[in-house]
């Protein structure tokens, strides 16, 4: 989306946001639709299988039981909470319930830029990276929860761009509670609370578009460096926007476990929330580790063992944060692509955590489509397609391919890191508020 | 991979077994009851076999059991004792089970489907065919149960062998609720702990191979080492390139 190439808004009429809104919710009652007709008449089933798995644990929960006795539910009892109508409606309740939340991140992706004053025609193509991605029209219409998620990471920014530290807080402890991964956007969340930025009872002014296009020749904002400086750091870590960012959020997400322990016991522990922080699976999947923990799977990993595994994931983040806190969407999405490419398990599901980000950076990356943005798909989409031909002969021709499997996804952390490298650096650095002092433009 | 076993069993006289169902009790009776012995006496035949590729696979059982039509015996229950490297997944089955497959199914024991096998125990299918509603030529039955494959023991030749003994087959009578003291009649048809034939059925399953370990673990930690390196590397950079943009514009 570089801007040199950007037109006036001249885009066809029937391009706009909310025709495009409104075709993106017919496709996916079409499909939802669809899904019910396939699992009737076909032996593979258009439904996922964990939407089975939350429906059987709801089903149970509004019988009065612990939803933790469906085997294999592993999520906060809220899912399953909000998922009761499935027994007492209709079994699809779920299903327009998260494809709902697919068109909300839709509508919040195109809120978040145009308060940025991203020009319309690169709005609605961002949105259209989310609403017309294949793989996200069909997660949320197949059952998964995933698009829950991403609406609530998306409404936390929008909380954060308007100022409302209470709200974003509160959100955020209810997504950790929900899905444990967000965790992650703790620390540049924490640091992008500056008292500079933030101040009671106003809008944090926010660094837009045409701002960042008006950097290369004179710049009004950010004249730091934009290294994180450790100094100034430590004289504001404790300013009140985040100490009370951290008991809002900390409170919510501790009250939200005290109810559910107080529900349904350990259970509900060591299957929502320590199965999630401990989870080593020998079964083969994306994580260039599946092959090295079944190797072993016979003994148990020591102390030493799984802290020298994690190492490379710390470091990571820790880089990412610090190098571009201040540029929060771009960081939460560098973040999130890594932690997926790091993690001792890879689902494709997964993907969806940072498909939701992706569109609020677009605007800011000078990559083109033609040719390095395709090559880009292509390596990444190529290096999944080439793991899932020898997931289909190991698992569904029983032909022992662990080693090319293995040296597989060793491929695909190399096209994640590839990608990542050139998100890197084609990006357009742009902080997502500016600060209070520097809104005067020198004359 | 499979084998194909076909055997032949001629029975003539059974073990009669009378069971009472009751709320908390069973009762097992040796009485012979001469009415039933003619009405089910049949030419048995009994094959296995393991079809399908990959990690999902279907155990056939086909059963040739004539049946004399004023026979009070019409429900066939099969009880499968899997071996350690598969599992069945009950709600799998469940689904089968709404759709009439079977009149009844359950899964006993271990119904964890994610440990590999060397951290499961076993596990037992019972399914129950009612036979006089389902249609049958020349009184054969055929059953299909999907079994899955757990992840196995490392192996050097790289696949674990799993191998299928022979299920417990019961002939019994219609199961009749809601009448007090509820009597079902079952016969032995065969039980599986007692066949002696060295043939039997087995699925190879692909199993890690112990020789990988040292260089797997090796290039797996490379790998994310060198990954990380780069990204921090270029994150760094980018940074710093950005830094000094800024300083030369102000």
């Amino acid at each position: 989306m570089s801007r040199g190439s950007e037109k006036t808004d001249e885009s066809p009429k029937w391009m706009n946001f909310r025709s495009l809104l409104v075709f993106s919710m017919f496709l996916r009652v079409f499909l939802i639709i669809y899904g019910e007709w396939q699992d009737a008449h076909m032996e593979v089933r258009y439904t996922d299988v964990d939407y089975m798995v939350f429906s059987d644990a709801a089903s149970l929960m509004a019988s009065g039981e612990s939803p933790y006795k469906r085997t294999t539910y592993r999520y906060s009892p809220l899912l399953a909470f909000i998922l009761i109508p499935n027994s007492i409606i209709h079994r699809s309740w779920g299903k327009f319930l998260f494809s709902a939340s697919d068109l909300l991140v839709g509508w919040f992706i195109h809120k978040i830029l145009k308060q940025r004053n991203v020009p319309e025609k690169i709005c609605t193509y961002s949105v259209m990276v989310w609403l017309f991605n294949p793989f996200t029209f069909t997660i949320g219409t197949r059952g998964n929860c995933e698009p829950l998620v991403c609406a609530m990471v998306l409404w936390i920014i929008i909380s954060l761009m308007k100022g409302n530290l209470s709200q974003a807080a509160f959100w955020y402890g209810l997504v950790v509670h929900f899905r444990v991964y967000p965790i992650i956007y703790a620390l540049p969340i924490i640091l992008v609370l500056d008292s500079q930025i933030f101040r009671s009872g106003q809008k944090p002014p926010l660094e837009d578009w045409n701002t960042g296009k008006a950097k290369t020749t004179t710049s009004n904002t950010e004249k730091k460096p934009l290294h994180f400086n450790l100094l100034t750091a430590l004289k504001s870590l404790f300013s009140r926007e985040r100490i009370m960012f951290a008991l809002i959020s900390g409170g919510v997400f501790l009250a939200c476990n005290a109810i559910s322990f107080y529900f349904y016991g350990h259970e509900f522990l060591h299957e929502a929330l320590l199965y999630h922080l401990t989870r080593t699976d020998p079964r083969h999947n994306f994580s260039i580790y599946f092959y090295h923990i079944y190797l072993h799977y016979e003994r148990q990993f020591s102390a030493v063992e799984k802290l020298i595994s994690f190492l490379p994931q710390f470091t990571v983040q820790f880089a990412l944060v610090f190098c571009f806190y201040q540029d929060l969407v771009f960081c939460i999405f560098l973040q999130t692509v890594a932690f997926v490419a790091f993690n001792k398990v890879i689902t494709a599901q997964y993907f969806v955590w940072f498909y939701c980000l992706l569109p609020l950076i677009l605007p800011w990356s000078r990559m083109k489509l033609k040719w390095e943005g395709l090559l880009c798909i292509i390596i990444w989409i190529g290096a999944q397609t080439h793991w899932l031909l020898w997931g289909y002969m190991l698992e569904f021709k029983g032909v022992n391919v662990f080693l090319k499997l293995w040296m597989a996804s060793l491929l695909f952390l190399a096209a994640n890191t590839f990608v990542l490298v050139k998100i890197i650096q084609r990006h357009q650095f742009s902080p997502l508020f500016r600060r209070f002092r520097s809104l005067s433009p020198k004359m | 991979m499979a084998t194909q076993r076909q055997s032949s069993v001629i029975s003539l006289i059974f073990i009669y077994c009378a069971i009472s169902s009751t709320s908390s009790s069973q009762q097992c009776s040796d009485k012979i009851d001469q009415n039933i012995v003619p009405a089910i006496s049949s030419l048995l035949q009994h094959r296995r076999n393991i079809t399908g590729e990959g990690s999902h696979r279907n155990l056939i059982t086909s059963i040739k059991l004539l049946l004399q039509s004023e026979s009070q015996f019409n429900e066939l229950v099969i009880v499968e004792r899997l071996p350690l490297g598969v599992f069945a997944d009950p709600f799998e089955l469940q689904s089968l089970q709404q759709r009439k497959v079977f009149s009844d199914v359950s899964v006993f024991g271990d119904t964890n489907l994610e440990l590999p096998s060397f951290r499961s125990n076993r596990s037992v299918v019972e399914i129950h065919v009612d036979m006089s509603s389902r249609d049958y030529e020349h009184g054969e039955i055929s059953l299909k149960l999907p079994l899955h494959a757990r992840y196995q023991p490392l192996h050097d030749s790289g696949y674990s062998r799993v191998e299928f003994g022979e299920p417990d087959l019961f002939l019994c009578s219609s199961h009749l609720p809601n009448q007090g003291h509820e009597q079902r009649r079952c016969l032995v048809l065969s039980i599986g702990g007692l066949k002696t034939e060295a043939i039997s059925v087995f699925w190879d399953i692909p199993a890690g191979i112990r020789d990988h370990t040292e260089y797997v673990s090796a290039f797996t930690f490379a790998a994310a080492v060198l990954s990380a390196f780069s990204i921090l590397v270029v994150s760094v950079l980018s940074s710093k390139v950005e830094s000094c943009k800024n300083s030369k514009q102000s």
